[in-house]
This record gives structure tokens, sequence and C-alpha cells, in this order.
């Protein structure tokens, strides 16, 4: 597909998330808010200390593939 | 054939044992199976998925206009029954397979489904979802290759408004007779399958505690049920735990 290709250069990482789906996303450990992070292209619990990775457009909200935060 | 013979015991004192499934298992299976899934296993079992999203549409066609009907399917897998929800139904889809998803975000692409909102990999007895924010979730083939289906039960719940609707289509065990017999036969090929020939309808929920409205028997030859659930809410230390 064209998809990669058609991309804008300032297009955030993983692919955009809609608003509305962050607004109804928490983290999956704690049940608490989540953050999104353009640049990284992850949405980040702080309480948990875990960003959870965006790839392709489609979040992946499983603690076992986040990368812990320092 | 270590692994087939695996068993674990249920905490429900009533529960048989069955082969052992984790998450692991569980998308090893569907790894596997992402290729040739819709071919094997999409024509048996599309008369259910149909069942389930008429369910849904008919939800929609009576609720009140104004706000759309925003609907979670558990375990949307390659996203077969995706193109089947009226246009003005708001589709949220998860799934434990990130190959599964691939496949339903291309299906998504082709078929211009603009009202499936996004595809998350998430695990359904662990959601990434507030409660209480959609007004249906609807799991199809879903409920018996989980590990535990009374966790993807509460989760349901729990991320289903009071008074939503949550859906289930599968294959429910029989209690007696030969198809059991060749259930329970078949029950050790479960970490092969991906899904348990002997998953009881008990072995999601309680039925003295849970107001099931309707359990419909569909084709072929009444194989798969499609159960209808009116949603309580989750209890309050359901999402402690």
């Amino acid at each position: 597909m064209s998809d990669e290709a058609r991309k804008p250069k300032d297009a955030p990482q993983g692919g955009a998330v809609d608003p509305r789906l962050l607004e109804i996303l928490v983290c999956p450990v704690t049940k608490g808010p989540l953050r999104y992070d353009r640049e990284r292209g992850e949405l980040i619990s702080e309480r948990a200390g875990l960003a959870y990775p965006i790839r392709d457009g489609i979040p992946i909200m499983l603690p076992e593939e986040a990368r812990k935060l320092d | 054939m270590a692994a087939i013979t695996q068993q674990r015991r249920h905490r429900d004192p009533e529960s048989h044992p069955r082969a052992a499934l984790d998450a692991e298992a569980v998308r090893g299976a569907y790894r596997r199976w992402a290729a040739i899934y819709d071919s094997v296993f999409g024509g048996v079992s599309a008369a259910g998925r149909r069942r389930a999203v008429a369910a849904v549409n008919q939800l929609a066609a009576a609720a009140a206009p104004g706000r759309p009907l925003r609907v979670l399917e558990v375990g949307v897998g390659t996203g077969l029954a995706l193109p089947h929800y009226r246009r003005d139904i708001e589709v949220i889809g998860i799934d434990l397979s990130r190959d599964m998803l691939e496949r339903a975000r291309a299906r998504i692409a082709a078929q211009r489904l603009a009202n499936v909102r996004a595809l998350l990999e998430m695990d359904a007895e662990r959601m990434a979802f507030r409660d209480g924010v959609f007004d249906v979730a609807a799991a199809m083939f879903t409920a018996s290759v989980v590990p535990d289906a009374k966790r993807l039960f509460a989760e349901m719940s729990r991320v289903v408004r009071p008074g939503g609707t949550l859906l289930f289509v599968n294959h429910f065990a029989v209690e007696s007779g030969l198809r059991w017999w060749m259930e329970r036969s078949m029950a050790p090929l479960a970490r092969v399958l991906g899904w348990h020939p002997d998953f009881r309808l008990t072995d999601l929920l309680d039925p003295a505690r849970v107001a099931v409205e309707a359990i419909e028997p569909c084709p072929p030859a009444g194989l798969f049920s499609l159960v209808r659930v009116r949603n309580a809410g989750a209890p309050a230390v359901a999402a402690a735990a």
C-alpha cells in the first residue's frame, strides 16, 4: 500500500490517534489516565511507569509489550 | 504430546478440568491461523456472526436518535463481522493477535468502513477502557478461547454501561448425549484448535446471577448459540481485582 509514501513528514510516530479514542482509554494495569506522546507514538501511563507503543495506528495495550519508563 | 495432556482445574467446583489455554497459546494458535482463518472458519461461523450483528443493528434502530450506538467487538479477529454493522454504529475492535488485526485493518481500508473507529491490541481479560463507555460489547467465537471466560465477562460488564447489552456467539457444549461425548473426546485438542469444544455457558456466566435475555441457536444445525445479556454493570470489587 502507498500509506507510507503519502504520510506527511510531521505525521505522528506510529500513526494518528483519534482524540475521542484517547478519551475512553485508560492504562490496563492501573485503570488510570494515559498521556499521548505524539513524538514517540506512545501512550504513557505515569502511574504504572509504562509507555504503550502504537504501531501502524494500532495501540498495543499490553503491559508485557510496553516500554518501562525510567 | 505433553502440552495437550496438561490439565488445569478451575476454581468453580462444578467445572471439569480443561486443557490449559494461556494467552501465549491463543496468540500462537491465531498467528498460525491468521492466513487461513477466513476460509476454514469463516463459512461455518458466518450465520452466527450475522445473527449477532443483526442484534446489534436492531439495538441501533431502537436507540434514541442523535447519538451513535457505541459497540465494542471483543476478539474482532480478521474483521469478518465488521462490514455488516449499520454505518451509523461506531465500532471499536480489540484482539490479542496482531496478525488477525492486520487483516482486519486491510478489510476496513478495502471496504472503507469509516464507522470502525479503532483497532487495538488488547487482552480481553484486562481491557484498557474506562467503565461504561460502550452501549454494547459483542464477543463472537471468543469466550471459549480466552483463558478465563468469567474474567472476560466481568470486563465486558465493566466497559459497557449499566442497562447496555452483552452479546456472545459461541459453541456451548451440551451436557449429555452423543454430541457431548464427541465434544468431550475433542477437548484435548483445545491447544491446537485454539478453542474449547467442551466450553459450557456456566464457564462464562452464572445463570442464577446474570440476566440472560435470550439464547438463540444459530445455523448450522444449532452448533453455535447467540446469548444476549442485559448488563447489570460491574460490581465494584471486579475493577480492583
